[in-house]
C-alpha cells in the first residue's frame, strides 16, 4: 500500500473508543531469572498458592489458545504444554521442593523442569532433544507468571500496552497508570480488561495479531479505538491526521461533560438518576466530573481479594472511603460475586463457571465470607444512615433470599450483642440476571427491597450465549426482543409491589437503550462513569412522550433487526 | 494389580504425540499407572516421565495398573500400543 514508508497497519476489534498515540510497551515477553533462594517456613503456604494460581492461569490461557487454533500442529504443541502443566509428577516434585527443600516456587519450577530437560537432551533421540525446547519455553513462561507479583512491568504514562491478554490482576495495575491505549491479541468484549478500559476511557483494540519480530518496544504507534486500526511507525501525514482527531475527540468529551453539570431531568422535567458502576477507588473522582448520582453498583470482588482473608476492618475502610467520596448519594454494594469470568483462586475449576458456583450460591456455602462482608457493611452503616443498599448477586431461587436474610439477621444479632451500633434497615435487593427470577418476579418482589437488572448476564442466560466465546459473540445481543420483554415483566412486578427497580448492566450505558428504558419507566440507571455524559445528553434533550413512543415501538418488535433499525433511525433523528 | 508387556510399534518411537495420547487416555482412568522399562519406573500419567523414556521403535516395556478400573484401563492402553496410537495410516 505504502512502499515508501515502513509503517505497519494492523486491524483488530475496537472495544473502547478514543485515539491513543504513544510508544509500544510489550508485556509478558521477558523471562525472569531465578536464584536458589531459601524461603522461610511461613512462606511455604504462599509459594504453594502461587504455584496453584500460576498453573491454573497458564492452563486456562493455553486451553483457550488450543481451542481457538486451527492448525493441528499448533493444537498438538499446546496440548503437550497443557499436559506438562498438568503433569502429576511435576506437581509432586515442585511441591516437594517448596515444602521440604524450602525453595522458592520460581526456583522449584526451574530446577524440576531442568531435570526433565537434561534427561531429554541426553537421551540421544532426536525427537526427545527437540521436545526439550518446548519444556524450556514453558519453564520460562511459568516462571514469568509466578514472578509477576514481584516484577514491576516497566510501563509508564502515555505508553501503548501490547499484550496477548491481560489478566484481571495486571489490568488493575495498568489502570493505575495513565496508559495511552491497549492492544490485545485475545480477549472478549466483556472481559475484565475490556470493561475496565471502557470505564477508564482507555482506547482498546482486541483480537489484533502482530508479528513479534516487527513490533518492538518503544516504536511509535497509533491506536484507533473506534474502528480498530493499529498503526505502527506511522508517517507524518498519519500522525497529523490522528492527532487532529484526538483533539476533536477530547473536545467532544469536554462538550459532553457540560451535560454532566445539568440537572437530571428530561426535556419535560421528569427526574431520573444516572449512577456509576464502580470497582476501584481510582474510579471515584469520575463520579463528580461525569455527573453521576452516587453508585448504582459497587463491585467488591477486587477489594475483597486484596484483603487478608476478607478482614472486616479492611473492608470497612474501603466502604467508608467510597461513602465519603459520594457525599449524600446512595451507594448500592453488591456482595462478593466471584466465579464465572472472575479470577478465582479455587482448586476446583468448573467446566461451566457461568452456570456454576458463584454469587449467592457460593456466599451461602461460605458463611464466613458472607458474614464478614455483611458485618463490615452493617458496621459502616451507622455513619452513613440511609445511604447503603445491599445487592445480592446471581439469585435464582426464592429460598436463597430467605437463607441470605437469615444470615443477615444473625449478623445483626451478633453486632447487637457486642453493642455495636448500626442501621438495621439497610435495604436488601437482588440482581435480576437469571430468567427464573424474571418468571417469579411477582412473587420474589414480596421478599426483597429492590430489583437491579443485570443485562449482560440476563442476556447470556436467556439467549444461551456464552459471552466470552468469540465464535458466537455476534449472537450476544442485549437488544433481543426477549430481553426487552423480560425487563418489562420485571418492571411490572416491581410496580405491583411498589419496590424500586434499576438497570445496572451495560445496556444502560448505550444512549438509545437508556432512552428506551426511561420510556419503560425505569429511571434509575447505573453504568460506567464515562458513558454518563452521553446518556445524559440524550435524556435531557428528549421529552417523556418521545421516550415512551420509542419504548412502545421497541416492545412491539419481534426481531432483533427491527429493534436495531428503530434505534439507528432514532439516533439519526437525534 | 494387572501387568502386561508391550512393544512400541510406532516407527518413530513413542514420541511427543503418541506420548500425549497415552497420557491423556491413561489419565481418564482412576487406576495408578506405572511403566517399567530398562529398570526405570515412570508414572504413566506424567507426560514428561513418558517422554524421558525416549522409547524407540521396538522398545519393550511393561505396563502396570492398579486400581478399581485396572482391567479396563489395561485393555484400553494395550489397544493404543497395538493401533500405534492411531497415528500411522
Amino acid at each position: 500500500m505504502n512502499p515508501g514508508s515502513n509503517s505497519i497497519d494492523l486491524t483488530g476489534k475496537a472495544v473502547s473508543s478514543g485515539i491513543g498515540i504513544g510508544p509500544v510497551t510489550i508485556i509478558n515477553t521477558k523471562s525472569t531469572t531465578v536464584r536458589p533462594d531459601k524461603i522461610d517456613p511461613d512462606e511455604v503456604k504462599t509459594h504453594l498458592q502461587k504455584l496453584r494460581d500460576s498453573r491454573n492461569l497458564l492452563l486456562s490461557e493455553y486451553e483457550i489458545l488450543r481451542d481457538e487454533s486451527h492448525l493441528q500442529s499448533a493444537k498438538d504443541i499446546l496440548e503437550a504444554q497443557i499436559q506438562t502443566l498438568k503433569d502429576p509428577e511435576v506437581k509432586k516434585r515442585v511441591q516437594y521442593k517448596i515444602e521440604s527443600e524450602r525453595l522458592s516456587v520460581g526456583y522449584a519450577i526451574f530446577s524440576t523442569l531442568n531435570e526433565y530437560i537434561q534427561l531429554l537432551e541426553s537421551s540421544g533421540v532426536q525427537w526427545a532433544n527437540d521436545r526439550a525446547v518446548d519444556i524450556v519455553a514453558i519453564r520460562d513462561e511459568w516462571i514469568d507468571v509466578v514472578s509477576e507479583n514481584r516484577r514491576e512491568f516497566s510501563m509508564s504514562k502515555g505508553d501503548v500496552i501490547f499484550a496477548e491478554e491481560i489478566p484481571p490482576a495486571l489490568m488493575v495495575k495498568i489502570s493505575r497508570i495513565k496508559v495511552a491505549a491497549i492492544v490485545m491479541e485475545k480477549g472478549g468484549d466483556t472481559s475484565h480488561a475490556v470493561i475496565l478500559s471502557q470505564s477508564l476511557g482507555i482506547p482498546c483494540v482486541i483480537n489484533t495479531h502482530w508479528n513479534r519480530y516487527q513490533v518492538k518496544e518503544g516504536m511509535l504507534v497509533i491506536v484507533d479505538g473506534l474502528d480498530g486500526h493499529v498503526i505502527i511507525n506511522p508517517d507524518d501525514q498519519q500522525l497529523t491526521k490522528y492527532k487532529k482527531r484526538r483533539e476533536q475527540d477530547l473536545s467532544r468529551v469536554k462538550e459532553s461533560l457540560k451535560w454532566a453539570k445539568k440537572e437530571h431531568l428530561t426535556k419535560c422535567g421528569k427526574p431520573y438518576f444516572l449512577r456509576a458502576n464502580v470497582e476501584f477507588l481510582e474510579e471515584l473522582p469520575k463520579i463528580a466530573t461525569h455527573g453521576a448520582k452516587g453508585i448504582g453498583l459497587l463491585r467488591t470482588e477486587t477489594v475483597l481479594f486484596e484483603t487478608t482473608e476478607f478482614d472486616v476492618k479492611e473492608q470497612v475502610e474501603f466502604y467508608s472511603n467510597v461513602l465519603k467520596t459520594t457525599e449524600q448519594e446512595s451507594v448500592t454494594i453488591r456482595l462478593f460475586d466471584a466465579g464465572g469470568d472472575k479470577l478465582i483462586n479455587d482448586k476446583n475449576s468448573e467446566a461451566n463457571p457461568f452456570l456454576g458456583w458463584r454469587g449467592v450460591r457460593m456466599l451461602l456455602d461460605e458463611p464466613q465470607l458472607l458474614k464478614k462482608q455483611l458485618e463490615a457493611l452493617y458496621r459502616v452503616s451507622e455513619d452513613y444512615k440511609g445511604r447503603l443498599k445491599i445487592l445480592v448477586p446471581m439469585v435464582s431461587r426464592l429460598e436463597e433470599i430467605r437463607a441470605l436474610k437469615k444470615v443477615a439477621k444473625e449478623v445483626r444479632a451478633e453486632l447487637k450483642a457486642k453493642n455495636v451500633k448500626f442501621d438495621p434497615s439497610i435495604p436488601i435487593g437482588i440482581m435480576v440476571e437469571v430468567p427464573s427470577v424474571v418468571m417469579m418476579a411477582n412473587k420474589i418482589a414480596e421478599y426483597v427491597d429492590f430489583f437491579s437488572i443485570g443485562t449482560n448476564d440476563l442476556t447470556q442466560y436467556t439467549l444461551a450465549v456464552d459471552r466470552g466465546n468469540e465464535k458466537i459473540s455476534a449472537l450476544f445481543d442485549s437488544y433481543h426482543p426477549a430481553i426487552w420483554r423480560m425487563i418489562k415483566m420485571t418492571k411490572e412486578a416491581a410496580d405491583n409491589h411498589n419496590i424500586p427497580i434499576s438497570v445496572c448492566g451495560e445496556m444502560a450505558s448505550k444512549p438509545e437503550a437508556a432512552a428506551c428504558l426511561m420510556g419503560m419507566g425505569i429511571n434509575d440507571l447505573s453504568m460506567n462513569t464515562s458513558a454518563i455524559p452521553n446518556v445524559k445528553a440524550v435524556l435531557c434533550s428528549h421529552t417523556m412522550k418521545e421516550l415512551i413512543e420509542l419504548s412502545d415501538r421497541v416492545l412491539e418488535e419481534d426481531e432483533l433487526k427491527g429493534i436495531h433499525n428503530l434505534f439507528s433511525k432514532w439516533k439519526i433523528k437525534d | 494389580m494387572v501387568r502386561k508387556k508391550v512393544v512400541v510399534k510406532n516407527e518413530s518411537g513413542l514420541h511427543a504425540r503418541p506420548a500425549s495420547v497415552l497420557v491423556k487416555v491413561a489419565s481418564g482412568f482412576e487406576s495408578e499407572f506405572t511403566i517399567k522399562m530398562y529398570g526405570y519406573h515412570v508414572n504413566g500419567k506424567s507426560i514428561l516421565g513418558v517422554m524421558t523414556l525416549a522409547a524407540e521403535f521396538g522398545s519393550e516395556m511393561e505396563l502396570i495398573l492398579e486400581g478399581s478400573d485396572e482391567e479396563k484401563a489395561l485393555d484400553t492402553i494395550v489397544e493404543l500400543f497395538e493401533s500405534k496410537f492411531k497415528e500411522e495410516n
